[in-house]
């Protein structure tokens, strides 16, 4: 890398999601931090450009029973199981924490049929210091068993159905990876009224040990994440930015495996506005600040001033 | 009185390794000197890992780069001992080599740089009412209570260590004084030398009968109590070990009675309260099915016996 032509102090993180202002790319990815109060213990939350919660269902969740993780060569399965505090409890016991914060906070949202969607997202859209509404669309939806994340129209579908009551947080979709052709959902997800789009979710997996011929988890298969899945990751996000983002001007949420900046400048050429860091926060929290750090010297560093000079630059 | 609250939350440092011992088969005592980690209490544990960030120096700028290590991510061990040693703290941790994690501590030398979060979790109450204290501990359950007895013997208790293994060779000890472990558990003698420096004196089993008792701890702690009866509500019981074996001390202490702590053993992703992954069902009556999962990490790894919703199909 050439001598920096630029000082790193000028220069500037700051991306734009569908109007959202985020002070840096660098967020955290569902699941991986909890609802913000555990996280704070452990790295600052206002040096993340916004925080993204565990997922939020109308009731709550027990999730499923132990082994609930397992770790697999380059990354790891979890079947959780969206265990969770329900609606009520997170309006009475954990929006407080996100009041008067400068760091947006996103909130994960999940649902087994398209009511659970909407009885969410029409509740949490009242509460002002939320600033995204995520729907976490892969998980079975209890009329028929099908992913609402796997079918295109069945995605657009459910899409329309809570753009009405979204009217002033941002709605964003989150893709599943576990599809032929991901631009296919995308395009369900944006004609359904997506504001942003985050690309991708965890990639279904099993592991079974030998000794006893039992799956590894309780759930039998889980959600493979952490760098094993980066490459799938970052193919997947330049397959949509191109196909379907780029046009409809949807900005992209990359995630999947992200470990360091260059990582994540692998997401920023392939078509992402902001990246999320999931996985990786298990192993140190305070990974998105380093890579916020060298962010700036790596956009320095190419005599660039601002890091959107670097989305969608895949040659 | 109930399990103790999370008191710290751990920070992460970056130790290095001042000795590797190997205690007995596939057993390791390993030290890592902490400089700054200057508390921590019997049943904390540390999360550990091999995944340093590294400073890669990139044209004239230092950049963090996080090669990609197994295992990676980190894994958990009872602090064994903790002390102040001249230049700063160190830390022991008692391990097994059983998978992908261990096979990495194995290797590690004198010198070697390993990541440590910690301390984490909450720890054993004392209960300062109750004269008499047994601590009984399976396999890798050995660790923690090498901590606690220190922490009982300063705070004057009585204590009685019990230990079980499958074999003589997985005995992670050190029974070479003249003094031999009761075959029939109904007497505890001073046969270990470093529990012997806190005036614990042990019982120990082994399920081929190699030493001690034959049979496993559970058999071997009502083998003891028949014979040593103590009052029952002057005893504390601390377990750790498989989970089996602990709920079979939770039985043996509920049909009497005593108060019981149990150590209990998770797979771990964060160790932070964040994953969900470490979850132990735990009585609610507030709840439809009259259980919760608690987290081991934060709201753990110590709970009460009577806490915990055993029947759970966990
Ligand atoms: C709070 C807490 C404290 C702990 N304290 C200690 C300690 O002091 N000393 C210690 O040795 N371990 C301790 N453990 C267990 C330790 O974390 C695991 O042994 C370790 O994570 C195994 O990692 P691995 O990568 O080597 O094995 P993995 O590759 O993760 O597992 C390999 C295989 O071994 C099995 N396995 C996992 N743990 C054990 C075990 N303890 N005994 C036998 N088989 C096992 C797994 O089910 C798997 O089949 C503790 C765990 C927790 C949650
Ligand atoms: C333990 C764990 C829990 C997760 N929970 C959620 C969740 O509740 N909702 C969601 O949309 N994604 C969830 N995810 C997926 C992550 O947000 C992320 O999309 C995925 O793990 C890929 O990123 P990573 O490789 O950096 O972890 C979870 C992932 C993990 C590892
Ligand atoms: S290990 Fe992540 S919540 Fe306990």
């Amino acid at each position: 890398m050439a001598k920096p032509s630029t000082e790193n102090t000028q220069v500037d993180l700051s991306v734009d999601l569908a109007g959202l202002k985020l002070a840096n790319p660098v967020m955290t990815a569902s699941g991986t931090s909890g609802y913000g109060p555990e996280f704070a213990e452990h790295a600052d939350i206002s040096e993340l450009g916004a925080f993204v919660t565990k997922a939020v269902s109308p009731e709550p969740r027990k999730g499923n029973p132990p082994e609930r993780t397992v770790e697999t060569k380059g990354g790891m399965l979890n079947a959780i199981g969206l265990a969770n505090v329900g609606l009520e409890r997170f309006v009475s016991e954990k929006v407080s924490f996100w009041k008067n914060r400068s760091t947006p906070v996103i909130v994960n949202v999940v649902g087994h049929s398209v009511e659970d969607f909407q009885t969410v997202c029409s509740r949490l859209d009242d509460v002002e210091c939320i600033a995204g509404l995520e729907l976490n669309v892969s998980c079975p939806n209890v009329a028929d068993g099908l992913e609402f994340g796997t079918d295109p129209n069945r995605l657009k579908g459910l899409v329309e159905s809570v753009r009405p009551l979204v009217k002033r947080a941002k709605l964003i979709v989150k893709l599943s990876p576990n599809v032929t052709d991901i631009a296919e959902t995308a395009r369900g997800a944006v004609d359904g009224g997506a504001d942003v789009l985050s690309i991708i979710n965890t990639v279904q997996g099993m592991a079974i040990n030998v000794d006893t011929w039992k799956p590894m988890l309780a759930n039998r298969t889980g959600g493979l994440s952490g760098p094993a899945i980066k490459p799938i990751a970052v193919c997947m996000v330049q397959r949509v930015y191109r196909a379907v983002a780029r046009d409809a001007n949807v900005p992209i949420i990359g995630m999947g495996g992200i470990c360091d900046w260059r990582d994540a400048v692998e997401f920023f050429l392939a078509g992402a506005t902001a990246i999320a860091v999931g996985t990786a926060l298990f192993v140190d929290p305070k990974i998105p600040m380093k890579i916020c750090d060298d962010l700036k010297t790596y956009v320095a560093n190419r005599g660039l001033t601002s890091i959107r000079e670097v989305i969608g630059q895949l040659k | 009185m109930t399990a103790s609250q999370s008191q710290t939350n751990g920070a992460y440092r970056t130790a290095m390794v001042s000795s590797h011992v190997r205690l007995c088969r596939e057993h390791y005592r390993l030290t890592l000197q902490l400089r700054d980690m200057d508390h921590s209490k019997p049943g904390q544990f540390v999360h550990i890992s091999p995944a340093l960030l590294e400073k890669e120096q990139i044209g004239d700028c230092r950049l963090t780069t996080m090669d990609y290590r197994q295992p990676f991510l980190r894994r958990a061990f009872s602090i064994a001992d903790h002390r102040q040693v001249s230049d700063g703290w160190e830390c022991d941790v008692l391990y097994r080599v059983v998978g992908t994690g261990t096979r990495w501590m194995e290797k590690l030398g004198k010198g070697d740089a390993v990541s440590v979060l910690g301390p984490l979790g909450n720890h054993f109450p004392i209960d300062t009412k109750k004269k008499n204290a047994w601590m009984v501990a399976g396999g890798v359950g050995l660790p923690p209570m090498m901590y606690l007895a220190k922490s009982l013997a300063k705070a004057d208790r009585d204590v009685i260590g019990f230990f079980g293994a499958q074999s003589a060779d997985l005995l992670a000890l050190a029974l070479d004084g003249d003094d031999k472990p009761d075959t029939l558990a109904q007497h505890a003698v001073l046969a270990d030398k470093n529990f012997a420096q806190s005036n614990v004196a042990i019982v120990v089993s082994t399920d081929d009968g190699s030493c001690g008792f034959p049979g496993h701890i559970g058999s071997a702690l009502q083998a003891y109590h028949q014979n040593n009866p103590v009052a029952n509500d002057e005893l504390v019981v601390y377990t750790c070990g498989p989970e089996v074996m602990m709920r079979f001390v939770a039985g043996f202490c509920r049909e009497r009675g005593i108060d019981c702590y149990v150590c209990m053993e998770r797979s771990m992703a964060c160790g932070i309260g964040t994953c969900q992954s470490c979850v132990v069902p735990i009585h609610d009556q507030d709840d439809e099915q009259g259980w919760r999962y608690q987290l081991c990490c934060t709201e753990g790894p110590v709970f009460s016996e009577k806490d915990i919703s055993w029947d759970f199909p966990s």
